[in-house]
């Protein structure tokens, strides 16, 4: 009977402890890395989307970072080639990621094959790794939601201030509209519809979310 | 069955219940956070922590900002490095509050034994220098002198790392062991105190002769003549603690842990918590290195290990004073005080091996070196 109540005891108390903690664990990261991102809503001849065309930009210390090693041919100024083996480590490692990248299409989740066409290019300092995502399946949706985050807050994605999400062939009457996070408010002029808040890959009460988001409405 | 082999067989329960409960609670927390943002909607979205956290948050991620563009500064301007000294300072204390500085890990290694706050302190401060110093290292040799790739470097933190972590769970599983035997002891003391107070008898019986043959001559013969004494049960009694010998030596003695041994012991607790390197500072360094101020990079990281220092200390102040108020309390309640407060340490004890498996399983800590 002592036993069973060791047991029980010890381990109702440890399970307390350890997920008390945990609660407050992985969300107490802070960003370690920032990455400003342009990105492109890549349409197919047909007008269905094909995938996500990304030009993600590092912070000046982590590109430092990411560089370490890597001996140019020319000091200070590396090329593409030199690059390559840097941009197939860095999308390699964001797959396990799911590259912070989440679309729905009309409301369902649209999913990713790995990248193609990526790239590093390294200039004022900083680095920039371009690459594709392709849907696995090409859609056609009236909404399109995407959103860029990290759910750790290791990395801290914002949008570009122009133009942060654009339309690549997309038919002529899709618009596209933007969100950036909680601290900074929508851009003057542009409201946003009701549609925009329930297709969103987050529900409820997307204000106080920390995701850069774009909608792009095909009617 | 005699109550020592039911204790002892309890502590090796309780061993292995701990590391049962930390894979459980890995598995847990795998099927309802991990599983990928796509999959859990509204749960994978972040919400940024609010409050104090969110405050203590945006101060680091302000902090660390800045010492970037102050270390390029201080290659301008070398009296930028006096104000990159005093970011890197305020940054380790604001830092020490995210995952991954130990705070969790030597709180409830002093809870678990019987250490004096100066001890905590010391601790703290160790753990967070060897911290720093891991980080160094590595930098100063991978990057200064072979030229690692940032990959390599990344491997490197993540192999020390998984050390660490198995060091850590090691630790707690052993501080598991001491005290689930020190609870089981207190367990047994508090629903059988005759039997206890017996076995205490028999234990002084025992270090006046310890087991010589004429002794157990003396209790055979006993035994034969009076079946009827007590001698039927100091019979059993010595045999338990015989069997229970390991429990009473690291049972409930706190002398035992406060005193010489207790340094080599608390080594270990540094070590484990300090090997593995806080991925920022591997970051200053390496972006230090890179402008040329090497040295600079190194004076900031054991600077904003000092930071770190002070914060993990203080909480670790806390936790120690937290347990003497208990013990307090304890004390006042004859019989169950003992028992709470062996079950306290147990449960201490647990989650040193549980923080462990956490870490390993890689659900606490959230600072990799991402995509390198």
């Amino acid at each position: 009977m002592i036993d069973r109540f060791v047991k029980s005891l010890c381990l109702a108390l440890a399970a307390c402890l350890a997920f008390a903690w945990f609660g407050l664990g992985p969300a107490w990261a802070h960003p370690h890395v920032w990455v400003t991102s342009k990105s492109e809503v890549v349409y197919g001849p047909d007008g269905s989307v094909t995938g996500v065309r990304h030009a993600w930009t590092f912070d000046d210390m982590f590109s430092t970072f990411a560089l370490q090693g890597i001996q140019p041919k020319q000091k200070g100024v590396f090329s593409r080639e030199e690059l390559a083996p840097l941009a197939e480590v860095n999308v390699t490692s964001l797959k396990e990621f799911d590259y912070f990248t989440h679309a729905k299409a009309d409301g369902k989740k649209a999913t990713f094959t790995d990248p193609v066409d990526y790239w590093l290019d390294y200039r004022d300092n900083v680095l920039t790794l371009h690459f594709t995502l392709p849907l696995k399946v090409p859609v056609k949706a009236k909404t399109l939601a995407l959103e860029l985050y990290d759910p750790t807050f290791f990395v801290d994605f914002s949008f570009a201030d122009k133009e942060p999400v654009a339309l690549a062939g997309a038919p002529a009457n899709c618009k596209v509209n933007v969100q950036r996070p909680a601290a900074t408010a929508p851009p003057a002029g542009q409201q946003l519809g009701e549609a925009f808040f329930n297709t969103l890959t987050s529900s409820s009460n997307f204000g106080a979310q920390f995701a850069n988001a774009a909608m792009v409405m095909c009617p | 069955m005699t109550p020592a082999s039911n204790a002892r067989r309890a502590a090796q329960s309780l061993l292995l219940v701990g590391l049962f409960a930390s894979l459980l609670m890995a598995l847990a927390i795998d099927t309802t956070c991990a599983q990928g943002p796509f999959g859990v909607g509204a749960a994978g979205s972040p919400h940024p922590p609010s409050g104090i956290a969110g405050w203590v948050l945006a101060k680091q991620a302000e902090y660390y900002r800045a010492l970037g563009a102050m270390i390029r500064a201080a290659k301008a301007d070398g009296s930028a490095a006096v104000g990159l000294l005093g970011l890197s300072f305020a940054y380790g204390i604001f830092h020490a509050a995210g995952p991954g500085h130990g705070k969790a890990v030597i709180s409830s290694y002093l809870v678990a034994n019987e250490e004096t706050w100066r001890r905590g302190v010391v601790l703290s401060f160790a753990a967070a220098l060897i911290q720093a110093l891991i980080a160094i290292i590595i930098v100063a040799i991978a990057a200064a002198l072979i030229g690692a790739t940032a990959k390599m470097m990344g491997d490197t933190v993540r192999v020390i790392e998984t050390v660490s972590y198995l060091l850590i769970m090691a630790l707690g599983a052993r501080l598991l062991w001491v005290k689930g035997n020190g609870f089981a002891a207190a367990l047994r003391e508090t629903f059988a105190p005759t039997v206890a107070l017996r076995a205490a008898g028999a234990a002084v019986a025992l270090e006046a002769s310890p087991l010589s043959p004429a002794h157990r001559h003396g209790d055979d013969s006993h035994h034969h003549h009076d079946p009827y004494d007590h001698g039927d049960h100091d019979h059993g009694d010595a045999h338990h603690d015989h069997d229970g010998a390991c429990d009473h030596a690291h049972g409930p003695e706190p002398q035992t842990l406060g005193g010489r041994g207790g340094w080599a012991r608390g080594l270990s607790a540094i070590v484990a918590v300090g090997l593995r390197p806080c991925s920022g500072a591997i970051l200053v360094l390496v972006f230090a290195l890179a402008q040329g101020l090497f040295p600079l990079g190194v004076a900031a990281t054991l600077v904003m290990g000092l930071g770190t220092a002070i914060t993990v200390a203080a909480i670790a102040t806390f936790a120690v004073f937290a347990k003497g108020i208990a013990q307090r309390m304890a004390h006042q309640r004859a019989g169950y005080g003992t028992l709470l407060m062996r079950g306290l340490e147990c449960a201490a004890a647990a989650a040193v091996l549980g923080f462990g498996g956490l870490l390993l399983a890689g659900y606490m800590a959230s600072e990799r070196l991402f995509a390198v």
